[in-house]
């Protein structure tokens, strides 16, 4: 039994439910003080070890519901109302055929399945082949064989026996194959999002596909609560002081000497501060939009942040921001009409024209300028002058660039002419380096 | 008491029975995680909306294995020494001064400063040990011979930090004191953590626990719960009261009404000897199951058809 429990659990991680190995461990302990006796029991016993949140929950229960399902082998093949035909019984499999035993059947192809270890199915194509597999474990040859014996009589007893069969085999093959496309969704569906974790913090940002979306804000929620976590013993130490004595005597002179109100050292944190400056034209936004996701996730980690994005101009949109979630006000100010943004052809010189002429008061000493953009200018002027003004006053001036070093500098990409005036230039266009990029940025 | 113990986490029916019998309506589910938090020793977490009984299971749990309920209440910046133990400073000083004659005694006798240092350090150890020690709730719970029920409530109220230091107790029931050593539980309590979701705990906690998710009870057991809670609140009005709640949990509500709330608002009923529902006595009485003005409001425009639906239970 063992076994089917490992089984299901694979089924549920399928699911989606995320289940370590010790809480395999705990089910399995948990199944055995209570049995395989009871369906609900069994079921409440599962969702009770495994699932660790309500939505897990939902996603066990449905996942055990399939599992567990022994629909299978109902409403046996059309016998129109006569007689079945007499038929020689030749082999096991025949007989339950025959005398329409469901429990036998059921068993007989469960059992087939664990001997073809159906449950490491992963891919579309390897159905047919299971169901293949499965027919002959369970013994189609024989039924194949008797059928092809009974073709060679030409009498009409014979010919009645062999619709017969053929019809029960009919319906055996539509089972197997039910059950294995079952077991396949359970094992396989979605493309397996297990691997999927792994890969998409590799994938480049600007390929991933929409529907990855809520799985990519899921990856960032946990990454960003690890760097939130980090650093939350810093935050702690910070808080408590310890004793400063020549600060105490100092400020109790005045009580004669007497100690009466001590006075602490305090570790001063600086959270750093961040001027975000995102192209946000077409080719770039994908990446944008998780960076941002990042930055705005790890509110506790950072003073303040200040967020301006450009296309043919810049414009300042922290207010949007701050009001409401990443999410939405990325789609504001692309739809936006009451934002002055001008979304033509993307224009470097103007854009941070446009920032020193208006905001060069926002980059002080302790600000960490971060700018977003491939520096393509349509063969512009690039101008880096206004660039260097911003990096004059910055704490820190780090480029992130989309694209992979090799095109750098290629085609319009005026990057070597602005790299002087950097403090950094780094390649940024999978969530790998977004996280290793901003656990620096927070550390430093 | 080991025995009888035993005895009430016999099986699941049982322990069923045993719920119902101090007045604690318990699902299956309930009754089943309870069994297995038992048999397999591990911690349960219990999540759900406000009010349905997540504090309430802890307590009867205890009630009905007759053992002491010892409680944590979380908050932000909670730590080890309110948690755990402290040292009993006062009395360590209180006793320093009192034998300071025994002490000068100890040392005069020795002549030298080296010779009085090592004797010192022979009794040295003697503030730092069992007498001196204050042990606080996680710490009792571990030192209870019988066992214990510990119910460490809205742990979500935690700090991170705080979290983390829980695991070695929960995994392993165990705390380490650096002065006296590792203690280890006596019996392993039965441990309860509920948690209001107000941020999500760490995975690392999550793995250790069993997970336990209550939710608004059905009608059927809420009029039993009701039943049980309010003896003598007559079967129509029960059916009238749980209906009416059921409805306005419908509703887009800041605060939908608890189960204690349900209690509560019968009570009010039983003493105000009302038999039926009527909109007049509902909305009199309207505060004691709506919290928020903005609630209030949007039930009261309702009112007539909620009561209208009860009625006719």
């Amino acid at each position: 039994m063992e076994r089917v429990l490992e089984d299901f659990i694979t089924a549920a991680r399928t699911a989606g439910v995320r289940i370590s190995i010790s809480e395999t461990l705990d089910a399995a302990r948990a199944v055995e003080t209570v049995g395989y006796g009871d369906r609900a029991l069994l079921k409440d016993v599962l969702a009770v070890s495994l699932a660790k949140t309500a939505a897990e929950k939902q996603l066990l229960e449905n996942c055990f519901d399939r599992f567990f399902s022994f629909g299978f082998f109902a409403g046996a093949a059309d016998r129109s109302g006569e007689e079945p035909p007499r038929i020689q019984v030749e082999s096991s499999l025949v007989r339950m055929l025959m005398e329409e035993d469901r429990a036998g059947l059921m068993a007989a192809m469960t059992e087939a399945a664990r001997l073809e270890n159906l449950s490491q199915i992963r891919y579309l194509t390897q159905r047919s082949l299971f169901a293949f597999r499965l027919l002959s474990r369970m013994g189609a040859d024989d039924l194949d064989r008797q059928l092809q014996s009974l073709g060679a009589v030409d009498t009409p007893a014979a010919a009645a026996a062999a619709a017969g069969l053929e019809a029960a085999k009919r319906y055996l093959v539509e089972n197997v194959r039910n059950y294995v496309q079952n077991t396949y969704e359970l094992f396989a569906g979605d493309e397996g999002w297990r691997r999927l974790d792994g890969e998409l913090r590799l994938v480049k940002l600007s390929n991933i596909e929409q529907r990855y979306f809520a799985h990519i804000h899921e990856i960032i929620r946990r990454m960003v609560k690890r760097l939130n976590d980090l650093s939350s013993r810093r935050r702690k130490r910070a808080r408590r002081g310890v004793l400063d004595f020549k600060r105490t005597l100092r400020e109790n002179i005045s009580c004669q000497g007497l100690l009466f109100s001590p006075s602490w050292k305090k570790k001063k944190i600086d959270r750093p501060q961040f001027v975000v400056i995102c192209d946000i034209s077409r080719s770039v936004l994908r990446t944008v939009r998780f960076l941002l996701l990042f930055l705005y996730g790890l509110n506790q980690e950072i003073a303040r942040i200040r967020t301006f994005v450009f296309c043919t101009n810049l414009i300042e949109v922290s207010d949007i921001f701050d009001s409401c979630p990443v999410e939405e006000a990325l789609s504001r100010i692309q739809g936006g009409a009451d934002i002055p943004l001008i979304m033509g052809r993307t224009d470097y010189e103007r854009s941070f024209g446009d920032f020193r002429r208006n905001y060069l008061d926002a980059v002080t000493r302790k600000t960490t300028v971060l700018i977003l953009g491939d520096a393509r200018n349509n063969y512009n002027d690039p101008c880096p002058d206004h660039l260097k003004a911003i990096y004059g006053r910055a704490k820190r001036l780090i480029w992130l660039n989309p694209e992979v070093p090799a095109f750098w500098g290629a085609g319009d990409s005026e990057i070597r002419k602005y790299s002087p005036y950097c403090s950094v230039i780094r390649e940024c266009n999978t969530l790998d380096h977004i996280e290793r990029l901003i656990s620096a940025l927070i550390r430093s | 008491m080991k025995d009888k113990y035993q005895e009430r986490l016999a099986s699941i029916p049982v322990l069923e029975e045993g719920f119902r019998s101090v007045a604690y309506i318990a699902d299956r589910r309930i009754a089943t995680t309870v069994y297995l938090a038992h048999h397999l020793e591990k911690p349960i977490l219990v999540e759900g909306p406000a009010g349905v009984g997540k504090t309430e299971l802890a307590k009867a749990t205890a009630d009905y294995l007759e053992l002491p309920l010892i409680r944590l209440q979380c908050y932000e910046g909670l730590d080890e020494a309110k948690a755990l133990y402290e040292w009993k400073y006062g009395k360590q000083l209180l006793y320093t001064q009192l034998l300071k004659d025994k002490l000068d005694d100890i040392i005069s006798r020795k002549n030298g400063f080296s010779s009085a240092m090592e004797k010192l350090h022979q009794y040295d150890d003697i503030f730092f040990s069992w007498p001196f020690l204050e042990p606080r709730p996680l710490l009792k719970a571990l030192q209870e011979k019988d066992g214990a029920v510990l119910l460490i409530d809205e742990v979500d109220k935690s700090d991170d930090e705080f979290e983390a230091f829980l695991l070695e107790i929960l995994s392993d029931f165990q705390v380490s004191v650096p002065e006296i050593g590792t203690i280890r539980a006596v019996t392993k309590p039965l441990v309860f953590l509920t948690s209001n979701n107000t941020r999500e705990l760490s995975e690392a906690l999550k793995r250790r626990c069993l997970h336990l998710f209550i939710s608004f009870p059905e009608a059927a057991l809420e009029r039993e719960i009701v039943r049980r809670r309010v003896p003598g609140i007559s079967e129509r009005l029960t059916r009238q009261i749980v209906k009416f709640i059921q409805d306005v949990r419908e509703l887009e509500l800041k605060k939908v009404p608890s189960i204690s709330e349900t209690i509560d608002w019968a009570r009010v009923l039983t003493i105000l000897h009302a038999e039926v529902l009527e909109p007049v006595l509902v909305r009199d009485t309207l505060n004691t199951f709506i919290k928020f003005e903005d609630d209030i409001v949007v039930v009261a425009e309702k009112l007539h058809q909620l009561t209208a639906t009860a009625i006719r239970q």
